[in-house]
């Protein structure tokens, strides 16, 4: 199954970016998937077919992938699974939202909770967002308690609880109840309570 | 008019700066590497410094509306931390090829020793290699010496004097570095080093070509505003509009698209706040309606 992957974004390069394809397949894995931010330009531009392939294969949102993180999905694909922390630690934003956007394509997408979890952290919100948003990584491997932080995050920190993947699937009563809590933190302070929290709590904020 | 700060340390800068910056017209930085105040003692400390000016800091910016570039070195006094030097050498060439890094810098000389000129050289080769400019800072004690031996430092190597941007320049040194292909920046201090007025009257009597305006603003006293307050009183002075379009715009634009990495074109549309990004948690900015029971 990963060797189809490989191929179909393989594909999808080979025909948007034929030049940047060329210099992204004669290179060692570490420098194509460095230097890919400023060899290919614009949308990934997958289609439907292969967006089908990719969505079958744990991808939540091919449609939002740009061309760059299209090529440095295909050159994780070919690195060794052992890279992908040190890539993920010394990369700048852009190599890490390309990484946490294919988590769910690697080999063994449960050896890496650490780093998600870690990328979780981060402020800069295309990190978090990476994950936290139409990513299907979360929902499919974090812990309860990591999944419940990352949701709490997203609502203070505005991103969307509609594009946070499988939430319905992954709601517990704890999550309930903090969602609730800071629903009524929110009022104590005569501040407005997100719309979207009633995904969570069921009910008008 | 839009504005380009080409040498700010916006790490030791507040929120405030940013606001107050991009309000008076600055839609790009540079943020050259340098050193944090007091010597660091782990080749880590230099790396999570490299991440945090192509990760965190960009990003910081970006919350303002500012287009955040960088520069990637190791800079004139750490070059004297001798049992850190090779291990900081050995990452340049990683984070050289960075998004965003328009520059090997800052380099040259700090007390002009003989580590620090051996550093000096060995990230010009380390320029030429990556296809980007360099940019030299020149010591703040014994500067006109300082200056004259970066130069020939630059001109020993064969490093393309275009490519060069001499910075923290006086009225001694300006006409050393005009006299020579390279490019003179110049940083505009609230008590020290130069000011606005002196400034007007080296472009007074040297124009503007290869002149280029900085605020080099760090974590010392120092001011992130001297950029436009610059161009304010070169206008007051009657300086041509053109010479003040080149000097705060077009000339640093140019000389760090050298580098291949800052394109003309993107600097022309200055990037958008995202008030999303910006945390207040105030859901007016978020705006959706709940689709109850997806």
């Amino acid at each position: 199954m990963r060797a189809e992957i490989s191929e179909t974004i393989a594909a999808a390069l080979r025909r948007q970016a034929p030049e940047g394809w060329a210099w992204l397949e004669g290179r060692d894995r570490l420098t194509g998937f460095a230097g890919a931010g400023r060899r290919f330009a614009g949308p990934a531009g997958f289609s439907d077919h292969e967006a089908e392939l990719l969505r079958a294969a744990g991808v939540a949102a091919p449609e939002d992938w740009s061309l760059a993180e299209a090529a440095r999905a295909w050159a994780l694909l070919a690195a060794s699974p052992d890279e992908v922390p040190r890539l993920f630690r010394t990369g700048d934003t852009a190599e890490r939202v390309a990484i946490l956007k294919c988590l769910a394509l690697l080999p063994d997408p449960a050896a890496h909770v650490g780093l998600a979890v870690e990328a979780l952290r981060s402020h800069v919100q295309d990190v978090f967002e990476a994950l936290a948003c139409d990513n299907s990584y979360p929902a499919a491997w974090l812990p309860e308690p990591n999944f419940n932080q990352m949701v709490l995050k997203a609502l203070f920190t505005g991103a969307p609880l509609s594009r946070v993947r499988g939430l319905s699937d992954r709601l517990n009563p704890t999550l309930v109840r903090m969602c609730a809590d800071y629903a009524a933190e929110r009022r104590a302070a005569g501040r407005v309570v997100p719309p979207d929290i009633a995904l969570i709590t069921g009910g008008p904020p | 008019m839009k504005l380009f700060d080409p040498h700010i340390h916006m790490t030791s800068r507040t929120t405030d700066d940013y606001q107050a910056m991009r309000a008076a017209g600055i839609v790009a930085v540079v943020e050259p590497a340098f050193w944090v105040g007091q010597p660091r003692t782990h080749v880590g400390t230099f790396e999570d410094y490299f991440l945090s000016l192509v990760g965190w800091e960009r990003f910081r910016a970006s919350q303002f509306g500012i287009r955040h570039f960088c520069t990637i070195g190791l800079n004139p006094k750490e070059a004297n931390s001798a049992e850190l030097v090779d291990g900081v050498m050995a990452l340049l060439p990683r984070y050289l090829e960075k998004d965003g890094v328009v520059a090997v810098g800052e380099i040259g000389f700090d007390d002009q020793t003989p580590a620090e000129e051996r550093l000096f050289a060995e990230q010009l080769e380390l320029a030429r290699i990556h296809g980007l400019p360099v940019l030299i800072h020149t010591p703040h004690r014994d500067k006109k010496a300082g200056t004259e031996r970066s130069l020939a430092v630059v001109r020993d190597c064969g490093f393309p004097e275009g490519r060069v941007l001499i910075d923290h320049n006086n009225e001694e040194t300006l006409p050393l570095v005009l006299a020579t292909g390279c490019w003179a920046g110049h940083s505009i201090y609230p008590n020290t080093k130069m000011d606005e007025n002196r400034m007007v009257a080296l472009v007074r009597r040297y124009g503007a070509e290869r002149i280029i305006v900085n605020s080099a603003a760090d974590w010392g006293v120092s001011d992130p505003l001297k950029v436009p307050k610059t161009a304010r009183a070169m206008r007051e002075a009657g300086i041509s509009e053109a010479e003040i379009q080149a000097i705060f715009w077009f000339n640093p634009v140019f000389f760090f698209a050298q580098s291949g990495r800052l394109l003309l074109g993107d600097l022309e549309t200055p990037a958008e706040i995202d008030q999303r990004r910006l945390w207040e948690g105030n859901s007016v900015l978020r705006g959706q309606t709940p689709v109850v029971g997806a």
